[in-house]
């Protein structure tokens, strides 16, 4: 397997280097959601006197600039990726290869972020200069991100493959995805901090998976929760990781039977 | 001129015939669109929950502002972006030449051929949501009407305008379907009023990538906060991208079919 | 005289590639020194095509007919000379001129996929600014030289390739062209819808008299159409004149393929009467030089006697004269 897997990065880092530019690109344009929310609540706080909540302005740069760096680990595009597999029936050669088809998104996956990683730290730091960011990170806090952000980005794998698998059954895909990332909009913490949503959507956002995809690590990040707070979050994300495992499981051998039945 | 006309109405018709076909697919980019438009709204209000102003715009400004933002996207996923997404798969596949023999100015046929009809929702839905936020402002007189229509325009040219530079790159750089992540990319910012960015973001929102010019200014317009000097500027403005734009896409053409410079 | 509808005067086409090795090592080298190499593509040819002609552009793959054709359509401009065609610089590529031409080629397609042509035809006759009267004449020609009847109205993207290159054949011509550059037209249909389109473009010039230029890979497409041909190797033109004249110059020789009875193959030699080619189970080929194929035919009936089965003397196969143009040391050949 490791062998395998090593075979599958070096193909796969020499095909990155001919998409240098597009994967930058595509970097920029994940960055470019956060620090507009930024700039928003940024102006709420200076209409509001300096702060909303327990944010000042220095807060809500580190949250964001902490978003967009989890955003950064965790993102996948799994979704749009199988669904034109599917429908262009090059879904079916990997199908028939004794290597299940995850293996090449998660090393797709990685070779993007890492490429695109250095590009990205330049950008945050231009951001956290414009804003002059503040953290509040401690070691611990640190320490305790390294597994947040694993969480949150085999989470977020996870996910965004459950809802690819239903490509097996419908054409509608983007349908479907299009939901899926409306949630992620609203209750990830791309909005607003998890803390700041009013009343019965904080509460969804604690029960939905979203938040602890993003919002959770990006916290944890930037030391906006106490160790103890930040524990039970990432329980959270444990379950969810659970969860999305056994239904990725259920719906892929589910989804396979189907497309052979029906004729790769 | 007429024959523009006739051809773009021929573009439009022969594509609205075909997405009629597939029901489902309408009322399903109707639903997404609806959904999208929603969660929109919601993040505005949940700003809004913790002010009444955000630099200086209050919710019904920021509602037309949103709504202005949708219409200027639409108008962009209507016929702009699908027509340059195929354009750069021409390139990519080698039947630009067919456009380039035809005796319709290039341009027009390949920056204005293609139609997605759905994204009229989007427009329409756009307008709904202006409404509501002219709702909650104080009346709007005739100059600010025609005002905002004259900057709606140039908003829609100056998105035109983006989009054909950063096609011509496709001349030279033959991948470049990420390309439109750029679009994307500005465009997204242009849902906030380009004011509240920092210093060198906005200069850049307002002038090389003139997004945000493109969806505050109309806002500004209907809900009085613009004055003639500034609406005559972005008619300047305007006119200068479109046709700094045009010269460049025609740079690439030349460079494609190799004449000498 | 008449004036020609195709002239062109020492044309010249000249590509800066950059060439890279293999391997890692050499891609990060050529981050540093780009490789840059001149190709000549089209190396100054000149020819004339009279109104009427279809006239066939022969060459390997590389050898700068799809180069020549981009220049004489408008597609490209060349690095010298001059061309004309009815009389337009192409590469102006002014309205007068391309609603006079047509440029079909092979592998690509110029219609919309979703849509049935029928659409896309009524787009082009907008587009070509074509009378309703001239186009609804010009579309039941082409319907029926074509058996488009079934075919309009389904989506583009539901033909099969023989029905699509059809189609897009109709869309090349709703403009009645007088002038049309096939590149390729027949890769990859099958054989009989190869014959039908041949039958095709030999009927529309017989019909319009409009000038045809085409490349093709398939002898026999040349070989059914073209009367006058001419050869491009290197960005070289290497022969221009007569099909016929061709194989003459080229390939001087006839072959003579005898059948022999069986039992007499082993025992008999034929190396004295000409060039032993092939010789497997009783049919031996022979090259023979032309002037004296005759002579020896008759020599051959002759002295075998009873041990012939069949004889037959046949010109050299085309594919055999091209190669040897090809694979020849010689510069132009004129007709």
């Amino acid at each position: 397997m490791i062998r395998t897997y090593r075979a599958l990065f070096v193909a796969q880092l020499q095909s990155a280097s001919q998409y240098r530019v597009q994967s930058v690109l595509w970097m920029l344009l994940e960055v470019v959601r956060p620090v507009i929310f930024l700039a928003a609540w940024v102006a709420v706080a200076n209409a509001q006197g300096g702060r909303v909540g327990t944010y000042d302005v220095r807060d809500f740069a580190a949250y964001y600039i902490s978003l967009t760096f989890v955003l950064q680990i965790v993102f996948s595009w799994n979704a749009y990726d199988f669904e034109f597999e599917v429908r262009q029936g090059r879904l079916s050669p990997k199908l028939l290869r004794p290597l299940h088809p995850i293996h090449y998104a998660i090393v797709e996956n990685v070779v993007w972020k890492l490429t695109t990683f250095i590009p990205l730290l330049i950008c945050l730091v231009i951001v956290a200069l414009t804003f002059d960011v503040r953290f509040r990170t401690t070691p611990a806090h640190l320490l305790l991100f390294v597994p947040s952000v694993a969480l949150g980005a085999a989470l977020s794998f996870l996910s965004g493959w459950v809802v690819a698998t239903t490509a097996f059954w419908t054409t509608r895909v983007h349908a479907v995805s299009t939901l899926w990332d409306r949630g992620v909009f609203i209750f990830a913490g791309m909005i607003a901090p998890l803390a700041l949503l009013p009343g019965f959507l904080q509460t969804l956002s604690l029960a939905l998976p979203f938040g602890y995809m993003l919002g959770v690590p990006a916290e944890i990040l930037r030391g906006g929760v106490d160790i103890q707070t930040a524990l039970v979050l990432m329980g959270g994300q444990a379950i969810w990781v659970v969860i999305f495992y056994v239904a990725y499981q259920r719906v892929w051998r589910a989804g396979v039977r189907q497309y052979s039945a029906v004729g790769a | 001129m007429t024959r523009y006309v006739r051809l773009l109405r021929l573009f439009f018709s022969t594509e609205l015939q075909y997405e009629l076909e597939y029901r489902t697919n309408l009322v399903l980019d109707i639903v997404q669109t609806i959904v999208i438009m929603v969660t929109s709204i919601g993040a505005i209000l949940v700003l809004f929950s913790y002010t009444d102003v955000l630099n200086g715009w209050n919710l019904g400004a920021m509602l037309v502002l949103l709504g202005c933002f949708y219409l200027v996207q639409g108008f962009g996923e209507l016929i702009l972006a699908p027509s340059f997404e195929k354009f750069m798969e021409h390139v990519r596949l080698g039947t630009l030449d067919f456009a380039l023999l035809k005796p319709v100015s290039a341009q027009f046929l390949v920056t204005l051929r293609q139609f997605r009809v759905t994204n009229l929702a989007q427009m329409a839905l756009g307008g709904v949501v202006i409404a509501v936020g002219l709702g909650r402002l104080p009346s709007v007189g005739i100059s600010e009407g025609l005002g905002f229509a004259v900057a709606l325009l140039c908003g829609f040219v100056l998105v035109y305008a983006l989009l054909l530079a950063l096609s011509t790159l496709a001349f030279w750089f033959v991948r470049v379907d990420n390309l439109m992540a750029l679009y994307w990319a500005f465009l997204d910012a242009g849902r906030f009023p380009v004011d509240i960015y920092p210093g060198w973001l906005r200069v850049t929102l307002s002038s090389a990538v003139p997004i945000g010019v493109a969806v505050t200014v109309p806002a500004q317009v209907i809900s009085g906060r613009l004055d003639f000097f500034g609406l005559a500027a972005l008619v300047a403005g305007t006119l200068v991208a479109f046709v700094l734009a045009s010269r460049f896409w025609h740079i690439g053409l030349r460079s494609y079919t190799g004449a000498s410079a | 005289m008449t004036e020609a509808v195709v002239d062109v005067r020492e044309l010249r086409k000249t590509f800066r590639v950059t060439e890279r090795e293999e391997g890692l090592a050499a891609t990060l080298r050529s981050f540093v020194k780009r490789h840059r190499k001149d190709v000549n593509a089209v190396a100054g040819i000149t020819f004339r095509i009279e109104p009427g002609e279809v006239v066939g552009f022969l060459g390997p793959n590389g050898a700068g007919k799809t180069t020549t054709l981009k220049m004489l359509s408008g597609l490209l401009h060349p690095s010298a000379g001059e061309a004309r065609v009815l009389e337009f610089v192409p590469w102006r590529r002014e309205s007068a001129y391309l609603k006079k031409m047509t440029l079909l080629m092979g592998n690509r397609s110029q219609l919309v996929w979703d849509i049935p042509a029928a659409d896309s035809f009524r787009v082009l006759q907008e587009i070509y600014r074509v009378p309703d009267e001239q186009f609804r004449a010009t579309l039941a020609e082409l319907t029926d030289l074509l058996e488009l009847q079934d075919l309009v109205h389904k989506p583009v993207r539901n033909l099969s390739l023989g029905e699509r290159m059809k189609v897009e054949f109709a869309a090349g011509l709703i403009h009645s062209p007088s002038v049309a550059f096939l590149d390729e037209p027949t890769i990859g249909l099958d054989v009989s819808m190869q014959v039908r389109i041949r039958r095709f473009v030999a009927e529309y010039n017989r019909r319009t008299g409009a000038t045809i230029l085409l490349t093709s890979h398939y002898m026999d497409d040349v070989v059914a159409l073209c009367k006058r041909v001419i050869v491009i190797h290197r960005g070289r033109l290497l022969y221009d004149g007569p099909l016929a004249d061709l194989a003459e110059r080229m390939a001087p020789y006839k072959v003579i393929v005898v059948t022999l009875h069986n039992g007499a193959a082993a025992t008999t030699d034929l190396a004295g009467y000409g060039n032993v080619v092939a010789a497997d189970e009783g049919r031996v080929t022979l090259r023979v030089d032309r002037h004296v194929a005759p002579e020896r035919t008759a020599r051959l009936v002759n002295d075998l006697g009873d041990r012939l089965a069949d004889i037959s003397v046949e010109d050299p196969a085309m594919e055999e004269v091209i190669d040897r143009v090809f694979t020849s040391e010689q510069t132009t050949v004129s007709a």
